[in-house]
């Protein structure tokens, strides 16, 4: 798969050279939503490597359905989905303390800068796994992405003012959390 | 989608059988087949309360009419339909536990039937969570079970099935019991099939050849027909 | 200043919606937490240029599997690829029914469930009782009722045999001989527990049939 200076093919223009038997051209949506929605994978899983594993797992299943994709002009949206739903799968079999362990076990050979640096991404990673899935989503996706709340809505087939409260209440869990830390 | 319809067309043949007694008033049926009161009264409402528990009640109104038909004594099949309904609780409880939300009928009478058969609970999770759709989970969950009633590890037949899963939208699933006849049948011992699953080889389709009804030959001469020295028949 | 919770000023600031905090504590407050977490979101380890040579892989096996068996897709997607054909051999064929099949020069044919007028797979079951009078077949197809298949003599003594159109699935059955004894079937893929004390047969009829013990 090349990736060159002409301009970017649509996501219908790629699902449905893909579906005709140009099995090559998906890495074109592959490397396009890796990109876009690699933070929020890693976000939901809160582990890299279980996030690459969904996220494999979820464009193999999205490969297997991708006829049933009807509106592959919004692919992307289509992903999003099957993603979110690999994501929670295999959050599951993530070990709860392994972020904690590392900063204690790591804390001796540590700066003061880098081990409060540590800390206080192991207290995000912490805030980040009490919050609800719902409030999670929504919190991976305004912070840790960066979307606006309108894309939000359509990734999530959320109302706006739904999510911005889930936002709203993650931040303050997140907030306790860094107490004394920011 | 295709794929999904078909798996939800395999759901009719979903065990036991082409839905005898899905909805059916097994209080009538039984009645018809001569069954006393003394039979009938007690099935009846184990069967009602777990139809009011929202648990499915086939799987135990065919349960009550096998019993019957057994001439099995009233209180053991109770005992039995008790057994049956706590499992399908605990199926169940798995199956929400594994994200489905509101886990169909089938999907839990599958999962009381592996629990019953000595899957574990994370097995059962597993293959639920593993699963692109509840009904095939529910498949999934068959399948794996009578692999393992025909003797092979658990944990092979876990894999296997989710190695299925992946094959051709998990088409084959209901192929897999015969596949491993198939291997059994040519000599392979269940611990070598395992071993070849667990390194990610999954189960060989057998071609068409020889299908259908069993190889002439392979019923043991002999009154009753009882089990002859045939590998991959198991207890 | 309750320092559990963000003010609403706050709020619409990292929002995005709205001006920093009048409070001083606040606004300090809240812009570090937005760097905070900015650098978090920076520092998170996300999946690499190596996911899509898997993801890839993993594909195009896939691709070339279905090349050699079926291939369900909707009409209008139907096409025919002769670079494709040349490629890997295989023809796409378009069916009216909306149904396609990918069908290869080599590749086994695609089997048909074979049935008897309605939906099923023909299994054949066979049991040796010279001395039985009379056996039939009860389990959970026919909800274990001992007189709707009854089997008949084959072309050999002593056998007794039936067919009977199953959708593939699981099935527990035993033969009941003489209406009295129940007996379960040797070449069965396995024998379960029934519950009751006994035994039953189990077999998984699957969309091409039975490969018994």
């Amino acid at each position: 798969m090349a990736a060159g200076a002409a301009p970017a093919v649509s996501d219908a223009d790629v699902v449905e050279r893909v579906l005709e038997g140009d099995v090559e051209a998906y890495g074109v949506l592959v490397e396009r939503y890796r990109a876009a929605f690699g933070r929020f994978a890693v976000g939901l899983c809160g582990d890299a490597d279980l996030a690459a594993d969904a996220m494999q797992e979820a464009f193999i299943r999205a490969f297997d359905a991708l006829a049933t994709c009807e509106r592959p002009d919004r692919f992307g949206a289509w992903f999003h989905r099957i993603l979110r739903n690999q994501c929670v799968n295999h959050r599951t079999r993530r070990r709860p303390h392994e972020l904690l362990d590392e900063v204690q076990v790591a804390a001796p050979h540590r700066t003061d800068e880098r081990l409060r640096r540590a800390e206080i991404r192991a207290a995000i990673q912490r805030a980040i796994d009490e919050l609800t899935r719902e409030q999670r989503e929504a919190f991976v996706l305004r912070h840790l992405e960066g979307r606006p709340y309108g894309e939000m809505a359509d990734l999530l087939g959320e109302r706006e003012d739904t999510l911005r409260t889930r936002v709203h209440r993650a931040r303050d869990l997140v907030r306790r959390r860094l107490e004394g830390l920011l | 989608m295709r794929s999904l319809l078909v798996v939800c067309g395999l759901v009719l043949g979903l065990g036991p059988g082409p839905a005898v007694a899905q909805d059916r008033d097994v209080r009538r049926e039984l009645a018809a087949r001569g069954a006393p009161s003394a039979f009938i009264g007690p099935v009846g409402m184990l069967v009602d309360r777990a139809r009011l528990e929202g648990l499915p009640a086939a799987p135990l109104a065919d349960k009550a009419l096998e019993g019957w038909a057994k001439r099995v004594p009233p209180d053991r099949v109770a005992g039995a339909l008790e057994q049956m309904r706590m499992r399908l609780v605990e199926a169940r409880a798995i199956a929400v536990q594994a994200g489905v939300t509101d886990p169909p009928g089938v999907m839990v009478a599958a999962g009381a039937e592996a629990l019953g058969r000595g899957l574990g609970a994370d097995e059962i999770g597993t293959l639920i969570r593993s699963a692109r759709t509840p009904e095939q989970g529910a498949i999934g969950l068959q399948v794996a079970a009578s692999l393992a009633a025909q003797g092979l590890a658990r944990n092979a037949a876990v894999a296997a099935v989710r190695h299925a899963y992946e094959r051709d939208g998990g088409q084959d699933l209901f192929e897999l019991p015969s596949a491993l006849a198939d291997l059994s049948g040519q000599g392979v011992s269940m611990a070598d099939v395992a071993q070849r699953i667990m390194r990610g080889g999954g189960l060989p389709i057998p071609p068409m050849a020889g299908r259908g009804s069993g190889r002439p030959g392979n019923v043991p001469p002999g009154p009753g027909g009882r089990a002859g020295p045939k590998s991959g028949r198991r207890r | 200043m309750n320092d559990d919770a963000w003010t609403n000023d706050a709020q619409r600031f990292l929002d995005g919606d709205g001006d920093p905090p009048a409070d001083a504590d606040e606004r300090a407050r809240a812009g570090r937490f937005a760097a905070e977490v900015a650098m978090y979101a920076a520092d998170l380890d996300v999946p690499s240029a190596d996911l899509d040579a898997r993801v890839l892989a993993a594909v195009r096996a896939r691709a070339a599997r279905r090349a050699w068996w079926r291939w369900f897709v909707r009409p209008h997607r139907l096409v025919i690829r002769p670079a494709l054909a040349a490629a890997a051999a295989v023809v796409l064929v378009v069916l009216s029914a909306g149904v396609a099949r990918m069908i290869g020069p080599g590749a086994p044919p695609v089997p048909a469930p074979s049935a008897s007028g309605s939906d099923g797979v023909l299994v054949r079951f066979e049991f040796v009782a010279p001395a039985a009078h009379r056996v039939s077949l009860a389990g959970s197809f026919n909800g274990w009722n001992d007189s709707t298949l009854t089997f008949s003599h084959g072309t050999q003594a002593g056998v007794w045999t039936v067919t009977v159109a199953l959708p593939p699935g699981e099935y527990q059955y035993l033969f009941v001989v003489d209406g009295e004894r129940w007996i379960p079937d040797p070449t069965a893929h396995a024998q379960v527990k029934d519950e009751f004390g006994q035994t039953n047969s189990l077999l998984v009829v699957g969309p091409r049939g039975v490969v018994r013990s």
